[in-house]
């Protein structure tokens, strides 16, 4: 490339001009005759119709609307009915264009012809009929069942329609007759819902007050690039900064930590340290919220430093084992202890708990996975979501509120259709290993209830014979899970794979048969609920752009195919179950192909708002299916105050557990299984907890894979703002765009290292880098960058396919663009949600100069 | 009339959406690396500051500033009409049929380069005005007939032949300036959404921004959003030394702690 004529833009002149006086708006004639106005050729407005639909690049699923012309996908914009995107999507909304014309889709079925499983391995890929697809698919199914081998049938999802996934995820394994069936979900976000679970009895998502809160907390988590809501954040941040305080407590220099007036960039790992100091300043400092808490009986009454309270000194309100806690955990959590864990200051954690219990009630502490998602994390998640119950922030305005949601109605139940050999084969052990001694998975407080999505991969290895049929959809295990290695050489065993997807990624390497998905945020038919900024809603798929290829939604039109083939083999059921279930609501007419069948159960799930017995409550009501179509969404009625308050929190206490009986009963339930303790099962599962310690919110040191010596790097993962999970490094405009991540590089994906770090180690940008943990290596460039903690090093998630398409792999099938951060991330685990862990510099690195 | 724009620091998160609306609406194509052509135009300057834990950084959304002394129509050698030139709105406009490809207005605008390094891919520089090559096709990856799995995944071309366009996603109006396809040997740039805000609707970029940073409008009316804007607060524009008067402003600080 050359240099320019001209010296470049520099940013010391970009930073002179912020510093400039503001400069004339006046009218000034023209100073050159070339500037005489010239009127426009002319010209006329883009031409089309805004369709609604909704977008599922990350978990909000925002309700948006996309600009059609001739059938064509133009422009994406949020729906403008939305109350909780307000009319405007992320950028990752305006990706879906790129991704419904990604020239890399596969547009057909294929089978594989090379018999050879493995990485790198060409599968030979030949395109195939969907009846031959189906009758093959169907046929080994089949086999399955002659043999009353049913449970070695086995069906994981990935990204799925909140109401079309009971048709496959909810139906399949059931008719057909498997245990065997698991959700991605643990591989990004339970252990966060353990925070909320084992304090409130709420195992969810939060919604938040943004409009109201005078005091942001964002923990763990980029609410302005991802998590969720993201274009609520967005809408909202400016205001909060303007007459709040916004503290971003992140250890990367996030969107959010850019902006806000307060930055902590605390040493991964120790969320729970720093959270207990919080908590120790507000105590100390008086400053819990009396309304939810309660207060002292005596007006002497106190919490002082390393001093016991007496438990019947303090008399709560709506929340339970206030002093329990402080006893156990809180009272020795001084800010100067916190600073040595943490590296913050102690005069900082003192400012920033001050400003929180000031604002408080209107004090939000939003909880990411950053702080969760780590091998010890339920503990962490629950001391820092515990904070919001001493600032009285739930379910108060400008607080933390519970989820909403509209009604929908359920699909027929299929349980006359389940026979005796499907109920026998769905009862054997799930090969996810969720709830045996070391792995509790007490999701919703019940133990072996939660899915460990990423030990189904440990399972396979360990019985190859356990599964002879896999089929899945919209996943990429071998790319989205830590310890990714791990999922090809169990891949390479199973003896037969079917793969749902819109583009042949690394797992569909694994594949026999790849059956081509509609890319459903245009193409597909589903109806998805969601909720956010106090609103529930129901959003529409509606085919909104005409198909270019040959392709089928996974969850309703597929399986509808699937049970075609499955009846004409002599297995009537499934098909039985959809054919005379399955009606329109309005006409009463029972689908007869796959694409009227994905309609109609669509029609039926949001019927309960069009047709609704009773009127429903939120939006204007609608006139029927085709209004609903036309304004693609309705939302529900604003959030209620106040529902737990007043002993109807759903814990064992009924009230806000600051000693976690919820924990207590999971743990002796989990206990008692095994005969043994609660410190055994705490032993066997990594945490460092004993006694009573193990039922309230305290600080677990961070486990660290790699010792310092050998791996003196700490390196945190973290997601773009324009991952549209972890399917976007294909797409151009994702490439170009990149820096829009802070300290990324477009068309690249750099490891972010700090400055003084590089000088110690002789490293530069642009250099190279092996990055080494104990169960992989990367190669990525380095970036020298002062957004980061010296002895850390970060990289971006979402590239580094070595199979996804030609963007996304420099050499498909064999060289990946940049490098995947889940060959290096260690396969653990927060055992007590089942949760992956990912965050929270659990992994230690090694970063070594490679020649170019 | 005298269109104008103004973006306000303290909203815009720096998230990307400007852009990709552009990209969108203006279908204009993917960055040639090889020549330094951004064909954004709309993008971004960005930068880390400070020393670890006093970091700072910030996000700035570039685009054609519109100028009111232009320096890329003063240089534009076409005669006896301007390829680039300025409409009675205030447009910095380019007629592609006057357009001889000559670059000057590449090499005269402040804001521009006539080949972007790899400094551009960081947010250190960028370019308002790109430049469509001789030879090479206007859209390279639709004019590609390869296909990743023969018979089993699609081609670019393939993809742009089913979809009927030249590029699946194009947005079709109908223009006398500048349409939805450029052609070889023109430069191209900002046109402050014409085709839009001359029927009445707001630049793509104004219309999706998330955090309603961006409004645009006449600053000659006294009463429209902008002029309101810049009159209650202190704004600044890039490079007031060029002495080109850009018409697009500046007001607040990205971040709380600068």
């Amino acid at each position: 490339m050359k240099l320019t004529r001209r010296s470049f833009i520099q940013f010391s002149a970009a930073t002179a001009c912020l510093l400039a006086a503001g400069c004339s708006t006046t009218v000034m004639r023209p100073v050159s005759a070339a500037m005489i106005p010239r009127r426009a050729n002319g010209s006329s407005a883009p031409k089309g119709e805004w369709i609604g639909s909704t977008c599922q690049g990350c978990t909000q699923w925002c309700a948006v609307q996309i600009f059609v012309q001739n059938g064509r996908a133009v422009r994406v914009r949020g729906n403008p009915l939305s109350k909780t995107n307000h009319g405007y999507c992320c950028p990752r909304g305006h990706l879906i264009t790129q991704q419904v014309y990604d020239p890399d889709r596969v547009k057909v079925p294929m089978k594989r012809t090379n018999p050879v499983k493995g990485r790198g391995v060409d599968p030979k890929f030949v395109p195939i009929s969907w009846d031959e697809a189906m009758d093959t698919v169907a046929e080994k199914m089949m086999e399955l069942r002659r043999a009353n081998e049913g449970h070695k049938f086995m069906y994981m999802r990935g990204r799925y329609s909140s109401t079309s996934t009971e048709l496959l995820y909810g139906t399949l394994p059931k008719i057909f007759g498997t245990g065997n069936y698991f959700s991605h979900s643990a591989l990004c976000a339970e252990a966060e819902k353990m925070g909320p679970g084992l304090t409130q009895g709420f195992f969810g998502y939060r919604d938040y007050d943004l409009a109201h809160t005078n005091c942001l907390v964002v923990w763990g988590l980029d609410p302005l690039a991802s998590n969720r809501m993201v274009p609520n954040t967005i809408h909202y941040f400016h205001e909060i900064m303007a007459r709040g305080t916004i503290i971003a407590i992140d250890p990367r220099l996030s969107n959010a930590a850019a902006k806000a007036q307060e930055w902590l960039p605390l040493k991964p790992g120790t969320d729970g340290a720093l959270a207990g100091a919080i908590a120790h300043v507000l105590l100390t400092e008086g400053m819990w919220n009396k309304e939810f808490v309660g207060d002292f009986k005596s007006f002497w009454g106190g919490f002082k430093a390393g001093k016991t309270v007496g438990e019947d000194e303090f008399e709560e309100k709506e929340t339970h084992g206030l002093i329990k806690w402080w006893n156990l955990e809180l009272k020795d959590r001084t800010p100067e202890w916190a600073e040595k864990e943490t590296l913050i200051p102690a005069e900082q954690i003192v400012r920033v708990a001050r400003a929180m219990g000031k604002a408080a009630p209107k004090t939000i502490v939003w909880m990411g996975p950053g702080a969760a998602m780590t091998p010890r994390g339920t503990y962490a998640a629950m001391a820092v979501h515990a904070l919001n119950g001493i600032l009285g922030s739930i379910d108060v305005e400008g607080g933390v509120w519970q989820s909403s949601s509209v009604p929908i109605a359920k699909f027929p139940k299929p349980d006359k259709y389940v026979d005796e050999v499907a109920k026998t084969a769905s009862k054997g052990k799930k090969l996810d290993g969720r709830g045996a001694k070391d792995m509790p998975a007490m999701m919703g407080g019940k133990p072996g209830s939660g899915v460990v999505t990423n030990n189904v991969a440990n399972g396979l290895l360990k019985d190859p014979g356990a599964i002879k049929v896999f089929m899945s959809s919209w996943s990429n295990f071998n790319f989205s899970a830590t310890g990714a290695d791990r999922w090809d050489r169990a891949m390479a065993k199973v003896p037969f794979f079917v793969h749902m997807v819109t583009n042949a990624s690394e797992m569909t390497q694994f594949a026999d048969i790849v059956l081509p998905a509609t890319f459903n945020s245009a193409e597909g038919w589903s109806v998805i609920t969601n909720m956010g900024n106090g609103h529930g809603y129901a959003s529409l798929q509606q085919g909104a752009v005409k198909r270019l290829w040959d392709v089928k939604q996974e969850e309703t039109e597929v399986m509808w195919l699937l049970a075609e083939k499955l009846k004409q083999k002599g297995f009537a059921n499934l098909f039985d179950y959809y054919s005379k279930e399955f009606k329109d609501p309005e006409t009463g007419k029972h689908p007869t192909n796959a694409l009227e069948f994905s309609i109609i159960a669509a029609k039926m799930s949001s019927s309960s708002l069009w047709m609704p017995k009773e009127p429903v409550k939120g939006d204007a009501p609608l006139k029927g299916w085709d209004d609903y179509r036309a304004r693609g969404m309705f939302s529900g009625p604003k959030y209620t105050l106040k529902k737990g308050w007043g002993g109807k929190f759903n814990t064992v206490s009924k009230k806000f557990e600051f000693y976690s009986e919820t924990a207590k009963k999971g743990l002796l339930e989990h206990a008692k299984k095994y005969e043994t303790s609660v410190d055994d099962i705490m032993a066997v599962s990594g945490y460092v907890a004993r006694g009573d310690v193990a039922f309230v919110p305290h600080y677990e040191p961070p486990k660290r894979h790699g010792s310092e010596a050998e791996y003196p790097f700490t390196f945190i993962d973290y997601k773009s703002r324009l991952n549209r999970e972890g399917r976007s490094a294909n797409l151009t405009w994702y490439q170009e765009f990149k820096k829009v991540d802070p300290g990324d590089v477009s068309w690249d994906d750099v490891l972010k290292m700090n400055p003084a770090d590089g000088a110690k180690l002789g490293l530069k940008t642009g250099d190279m880098v092996r990055v080494s943990s104990t169960t992989g290596s990367i190669v990525a460039r380095l970036r020298l960058w002062e957004g980061v903690r010296p002895g850390t090093v970060t990289k971006c998630y979402g590239q580094g396919h070595w199979a996804y398409g030609r963007v996304a792999s420099e050499d498909y099938g064999k060289k990946a663009r940049g490098a995947n951060n889940n060959e290096i991330l260690v396969d653990d685990y927060d055992r007590l949600s089942g949760a992956t862990a990912r965050n929270g510099g659990f992994t230690g690195v090694r970063i070594q100069k490679v020649a170019v | 009339m005298r269109f104008g724009m103004v973006i306000d620091l303290q909203r815009c998160v720096g998230c990307g959406a400007c852009a990709f609306a552009c990209k969108a609406e203006n279908t204009t194509r993917d960055r040639d690396a090889e020549d330094g052509q951004s064909f954004n135009w709309a993008d971004f300057v960005m930068k880390t500051e400070g020393t670890f834990p006093n970091t700072k950084h910030w996000v700035m959304p570039v685009l054609c500033n519109h100028c009111s002394e232009a320096a890329c129509v003063e240089v534009c050698p076409v005669k006896p009409n301007k390829a680039m030139y300025k409409t009675p709105e205030g447009i910095t406009l380019h007629d592609p049929s006057l357009c001889i490809g000559c670059r000057e207005c590449q090499t005269a605008c402040p804001y521009s380069h006539e080949e972007l390094d790899a400094a551009s891919l960081s947010g250190e520089t960028y370019s308002v005005i790109s430049f469509n090559g001789r030879y090479k096709p206007l859209h390279p990856k639709w004019e590609d007939g390869t296909a990743l799995i023969a018979g089993g995944t699609a081609s670019g071309a393939e993809t742009a032949k089913k979809a009927g366009v030249a590029v699946p996603a194009m947005n079709e109006y109908e223009s006398k300036d500048v349409g939805p396809l450029r052609k070889k040997r023109i430069v191209e740039k900002c046109t402050f959404c014409a085709h839009r805000t001359l029927n009445g609707l707001q630049p793509a970029c104004v219309e999706v921004c998330p955090s309603e940073a961006r409004i645009f409008g006449d600053q000659d009316d006294p009463n429209s959003a902008i002029s309101k804007v810049l009159a209650a607060k202190q704004s600044f524009v890039l490079k007031p030394e060029a002495g080109t008067r850009p018409n697009v402003f500046y007001v607040g600080k990205y971040s709380a702690r600068s």
